[in-house]
């Protein structure tokens, strides 16, 4: 889109947010720092979180645990419902009773045993993060599954009677815009909820930090990181999501 | 999170062929006997902190309802989430309505306000409102509203859009009162996205209070897990956590589910 033909309201919004963070601004000079620090200080800070090594280190490890997580989510999540697809006799258990069990289950649940079953570690986070997802993961590859076309898949059925060719040749097909959109509520749950693993018997990632320094009334860090989690979040879906969700959409 | 208002088409339904509902609910029925016998076999081995017997956990649910103390912060969670959604699907509504009639405010509300709101993290809210406004209710409620907003906004915008042209159309040439036409024609056709919203709402609201509770509230179930789990009584954190799945389950089964289905089918039309 060139500047020239920018609608006006995409301008007014773009004023809009500068008002806000002038009001940010102006609001911060009358607080003190552990109650509004000012848009420059945690700029700042941001900046430190993606450069300072002693920071890098818990950005790092909050990007590669949720990447782990939504994967091993979408990869169970999908799979139970294929499984309840391919032997109906257990839709019943998957799709009636495990999915609202799952979906049921409060997120911080999972945190707290999680701290009381294992030891302290990467494991354990990626366990209550995989736990958090995978209900979001297993209700749209199943919602997927019911809107697959079922006349192409007896069409394809009447051209060969090899089943693993008309998975991967009409039924895949088919259904990638909704392993798609599984993966983009799962990628956007991670960071806004699933977070929560990194709470409790943590001693990295961007919520151990932010935990840390609210204990020590530092909302700079506090601040730095929700808008580090905002860029990361925005940068995964610009450069990851939005381009694959282009190459696989429905046509 | 569109398809809410779609389900129960002719597609939803499972194919004729296959095993009977009977047989589905046996194999479902038999997994919970296996894993409750499971249960009651290993509790005795390991420490009851770490899995207690379902007893305990019996009589830990039983505590919860019957005890006056215990019963005072399982109304508080239920307050905090009512207020909850009720504030934030106001305040999405109301957003959702000004950017599609002020259409010079749309990109403002759409793309840089409800994108900012979604991509921020539950905890950051908790930590922040814990800060600015200490340890309360309104902690926890505003954590909630900040979460619950863009979701009330997202799918609302979604009814707004899907609004039947020509029915508006028609409905202006029987009378010029916009008033009336917004109360006769829009309010109703969005009742089924309204719905959806609701019942999203509902179930997401529910993944971020406890949390919110926990780390920044004195009241509520997220207060009674704290203190579980500081004491090292895991039957009573098993007990809040399967009275949640009931209630929530339940809640969406008889409430959410079939407001669903009865808007769907009264005003959805083409939904």
């Amino acid at each position: 889109m060139s500047l020239a033909r920018r609608p006006g309201s995409l301008w007014l919004a773009d004023a809009l947010v500068v008002v806000a963070i002038a009001g940010w601004a102006w609001g911060a000079r009358s607080l003190p720092e552990f109650v509004l620090p000012g848009p420059v200080a945690v700029g700042e800070r941001l900046l430190v979180l993606f450069t300072d090594p002693d920071f890098l280190v818990h950005t790092v490890a909050s990007t590669v645990r949720v990447i782990a997580s939504v994967v091993i989510a979408l990869l169970l999540g999908g799979g139970l419902a294929l499984l309840a697809r391919a032997v109906p006799v257990l839709d019943g258990l998957i799709s009636g009773l495990l999915q609202p069990f799952l979906n049921a289950f409060p997120s911080i649940g999972w945190a707290i045993l999680a701290a009381i079953w294992f030891a302290p570690g990467h494991l354990s986070i990626v366990f209550v993060q995989v736990a958090i997802l995978v209900p979001f993961c297993l209700i749209n590859v199943a919602e997927g599954l019911r809107q697959v076309d079922r006349e192409m898949i007896e069409m394809a059925r009447s051209f060969t009677r090899r089943r693993p060719r008309v998975l991967a040749a009409v039924t895949v097909p088919l259904l990638l815009p909704y392993v798609i959109g599984a993966l983009r509520i799962a990628y956007g749950v991670a960071w806004k909820i699933a977070l929560v693993a990194e709470l409790l018997g943590s001693t990295s990632g961007l919520g151990f930090l932010m935990l840390r320094a609210q204990g020590s009334a530092d909302i700079t860090t506090v601040l730095a990181a929700c808008l580090a989690i905002v860029a990361l979040f925005y940068a995964g879906e610009r450069l990851l999501l939005d381009p694959l969700a282009r190459r696989f959409a429905a046509r | 999170m569109t398809s809410a208002v779609a389900r129960g088409g002719p597609g939803a339904a499972t194919g004729p062929a296959g095993p009977s509902v009977a047989a589905r609910r046996a194999v479902a029925a038999a997994f919970v006997a296996v894993l409750a016998l499971a249960w009651v076999v290993s509790s005795g081995r390991v420490p009851a902190y770490m899995l207690p017997p379902p007893a305990d956990v019996g009589a830990a649910m039983w505590a919860l309802v019957a005890t006056p103390v215990r019963a005072v912060h399982l109304g508080a969670t239920l307050a905090h989430i009512g207020a909850s959604i009720a504030i934030a699907f106001v305040g999405g509504a109301v957003l959702a309505v000004v950017a599609h009639y002020a259409r010079w405010s749309a990109p403002a509300i759409h793309r840089r306000l409800g994108p900012f709101l979604s991509a921020f993290s539950g905890i950051g809210w908790t930590l922040l409102g814990v800060i600015w406004f200490g340890v309360s209710s309104f902690t926890v409620v505003f954590t909630i509203v900040a979460v619950l907003l863009p979701f009330a906004l997202v799918n609302l915008r979604e009814g707004l859009l899907a609004l039947d042209a020509e029915l508006l159309e028609m409905g202006r040439s029987f009378g010029r009162r916009r008033g009336a036409a917004f109360l006769l024609l829009v309010l109703p056709s969005l009742l089924p996205f309204a719905a959806a919203t609701l019942r999203i709402m509902f179930g997401v609201a529910w993944k971020v209070t406890l949390t919110a509770e926990l780390f920044g509230g004195g009241r509520g179930l997220g207060y009674v897990i704290n203190v579980a789990r500081q004491d090292y009584d895991t039957a009573t954190l098993f007990a809040v956590i399967a009275f949640i799945i009931v209630a929530v389950t339940l809640a969406d089964r008889l409430v959410f589910g079939p407001l669903e289905r009865r808007t769907a089918r009264q005003f959805g039309g083409r939904a």
